[in-house]
């Protein structure tokens, strides 16, 4: 330590020399050497992979959203020309933002009892969770229209205990819709954080109320914020993985409970419209994009992932 | 950063366990050597493991070959495994629409009539490079605790009645689902004049019960909603409802004014294995028997008359071809319609789905 304050890095003197002594500029060097330390090329094959089963099919993608039948906007005219595409478009985001905030508010304390509970009731918890995600997603889905039909297990005990007379309508609608991706997404938000409140200096919430602290106030405005991470990993996780869904939807849902992805996988296996299909998606990821873009203006996206220092 | 690390441990911890769970499935023994090959494809589910233990394993076993399958069939697949000239399909159950479109484009190998003697099978279900593999009907299904028989819709138009008859509707999520022709003859289009469809009058048919009605997309969601009296009516696949009333589940069906229509089975152009699979349909056409076996298995019809004589008593009368019920139905599908218009109006079902 003491020798880092008498002796200054090469990075501390480059950085002194530089007019805007940001943190990236800072880092720059660094980063050069680290690459030609040698481990460097361990991450060429990742490079390589990503390359070919990701750029190259996004790139082939796009292309063929423009030249799908033939070349031209025909594509993307037909998808703004018709109120249906954006209105399921739209249908998609909120249906993915109310599963995130499902999942991330039922997860938080899930994950926050698994921090407390002991090696074993920790291992049947962390079980508990993964299990189901583990089962085929067809045969999850049709286990959820046995319980959540108007005939099925739900409506028939409650019926049955004299709570209700008439069946809830818990299928074939947005509950339905909710219910069955929440489930299948509860994974993807207890994890992120779950590991992110493993790290957490539990004796920060201690120090807190010694300092005079109650134990809510050392929660809220201790705890909480450090665990911010795993919920930032969280929200984005679910947000995003939850926008590509259609057969949940699709088995659960009713009428107006269309997904973007059911109607991609209809045109391409249905009809062949590779194309149109391509300029569905091609949409879906710009508006993904744009949308995440936007956030990262108000919220500072790296920090709450934890990328930057 | 613990954080950091933290973060990006679960984050590859849960796309692995992503891309555990999307791996399941595909890959099949490993053929014997020198053998000769065959990769069938079908729906999936009962009636493909049906349909290939009743008519081409029995072949198979006879003529030596190495049988392989896949499943389901997709018409996207099909179409790249043609164009890119890698096929790995031999032989693929599709709907008529897709069969004709393959045929024209030239994504289908054409029937080798040295090997295949069409005139063996029924001619309207019968193409250049397509032969039936089954014969099913659009029938009236119900749930027999719900309704009764006597007390049940016995025409498109009933159906279409949600007060006479209350309950959901289920109907089959794909435009050749007969959901337009039943929509017309409940409006009163003879059944004789429905093509081309107008279907500005079925959707406004259809707008009736818009939201009494539930989609399925699969031989299993339909026996389940039926028989579980989610939706007590339902546009049926016949064999369903046949099956699932024989394993004691309360599904019955009407047959009056039922809906013909037809699978066909075609060779992606490009297979390896065109010959053997030219082989195998010279074959299952000569065979009644192998034909008459599924229809005993599944209450599918035969694909030409002569598998009529094998069929179990029981089963007759189950039939599309039966003496009983050919009289009660309506129209066929027509195909040549479809395989013009299957694009549009799957695009504008979709669109008035999703509306």
């Amino acid at each position: 330590m003491a020798r880092q304050v008498t002796v200054p890095s090469t990075r501390e003197r480059a950085s002194a020399h530089d007019a805007d002594p940001a943190p990236a500029a800072a880092r720059t060097p660094r980063r050069a050497r680290s690459l030609l330390d040698g481990w460097g090329f361990l991450v060429v094959p990742l490079v390589a992979f990503l390359l070919v089963v990701f750029v190259l099919p996004l790139a082939f993608v796009l292309t063929q959203s423009f030249t799908e039948p033939e070349p031209g906007l025909q594509n993307y005219t037909d998808f703004f020309g018709s109120p249906v595409y954006l209105d399921v478009l739209a249908n998609t985001f909120w249906i993915a933002g109310m599963v995130t905030v499902a999942t991330v508010a039922l997860g938080f304390p899930y994950a926050y009892l698994m921090t407390l509970a002991g090696p074993f009731w920790r291992g049947v918890l962390m079980v508990a969770v993964l299990v189901p995600f583990w089962t085929s997603l067809l045969i999850r889905t049709f286990a959820w229209v046995l319980m959540l039909s108007d005939t099925g297990v739900i409506n028939t005990v409650l019926r049955d205990i004299g709570v209700i007379t008439e069946p809830l309508p818990l299928l074939r609608n947005l509950t339905g819709v909710l219910i069955g991706m929440s489930q299948v997404m509860l994974p993807f938000a207890v994890l992120p954080m779950y590991a992110t409140m493993r790290g957490v200096d539990r004796r920060l919430v201690q120090a807190a109320e010694g300092l005079g602290a109650t134990p809510l106030q050392a929660f809220w405005r201790v705890y909480a914020p450090l665990t911010a991470p795993g919920v930032a990993a969280a929200t984005l996780l679910v947000f995003v993985a939850s926008l590509g869904f259609y057969v949940t939807p699709a088995l659960l849902g009713g009428p107006g409970d269309v997904m973007i992805g059911e109607l991609i996988a209809k045109q391409l296996s249905g009809v062949l419209r590779w194309g149109f299909a391509s300029a569905l998606a091609v949409a879906l990821l710009v508006v993904t994009g744009l949308l995440l873009a936007l956030v990262a203006r108000f919220v500072d996206l790296r920090r709450m992932l934890g990328g930057a220092r | 950063m613990r954080h950091t690390r933290h973060v990006v441990s679960a984050a590859i911890v849960a796309a692995g366990m992503l891309g555990v769970a999307a791996c399941g499935g595909g890959g099949g023994p490993a053929g014997a050597a020198g053998a000769k090959e065959l990769t069938v494809v079908m729906w999936g589910g009962e009636d493909q493991k049906t349909h290939v233990r009743d008519a081409i394993e029995p072949w198979a076993k006879q003529n030596n070959v190495n049988l392989k399958q896949d499943e389901p069939s997709d018409y996207a697949k099909f179409q790249t495994q043609v164009e890119s000239g890698k096929v790995s399909w031999d032989l693929v159950e599709v709907e008529p629409h897709f069969a004709t479109k393959a045929c024209k484009n030239g994504w289908a190998e054409k029937l080798d009539k040295t090997k295949i003697d069409t005139s063996l099978v029924k001619a309207e279900l019968t193409g250049e490079c397509a032969v039936p593999v089954l014969e099913y009907a659009f029938t009236i299904g119900y749930n027999s605790d719900v309704y009764s028989a006597e007390n049940h819709p016995r025409t498109w138009a009933e159906f279409f009645d949600t007060q006479k008859f209350p309950g959901k509707r289920g109907f089959w999520k794909d435009a050749t689902g007969a959901i337009f022709e039943a929509a017309l003859i409940a409006d009163g289009v003879a059944p004789d004049q429905l093509y081309p469809l107008d279907l500005d009058r079925a959707f406004r048919k259809l707008d009736t019960i818009k939201k009494d009605i539930v989609w399925y997309d699969s031989g299993a969601m339909q026996q389940e909603l039926v028989s579980s009296g989610e939706t007590p009516l339902i546009q049926a696949w016949n064999g369903r409802i046949y099956r699932a009333a024989t394993a004691g589940r309360p599904a019955a069906q009407e047959w009056n004014q039922h809906i013909l229509s037809y699978d066909q089975l075609v060779i992606p152009h490009g297979s390896e294995n065109a010959t053997t699979a030219q082989d195998w349909i010279g074959w299952y056409l000569k065979n009644p028997e192998a034909q008459a076996a599924y229809s005993n298995d599944t209450g599918y019809g035969p694909v030409s008359d002569a598998a009529m004589q094998h069929i179990k008593p029981e089963v007759a009368t189950e039939l599309p071809s039966s003496p009983q019920n050919a009289g009660k139905r309506s129209t066929i599908m027509n195909y040549t319609y479809w395989e013009q218009n299957y694009e549009d109006v799957t695009q504008r079902l979709e669109e008035w789905r999703a509306r």
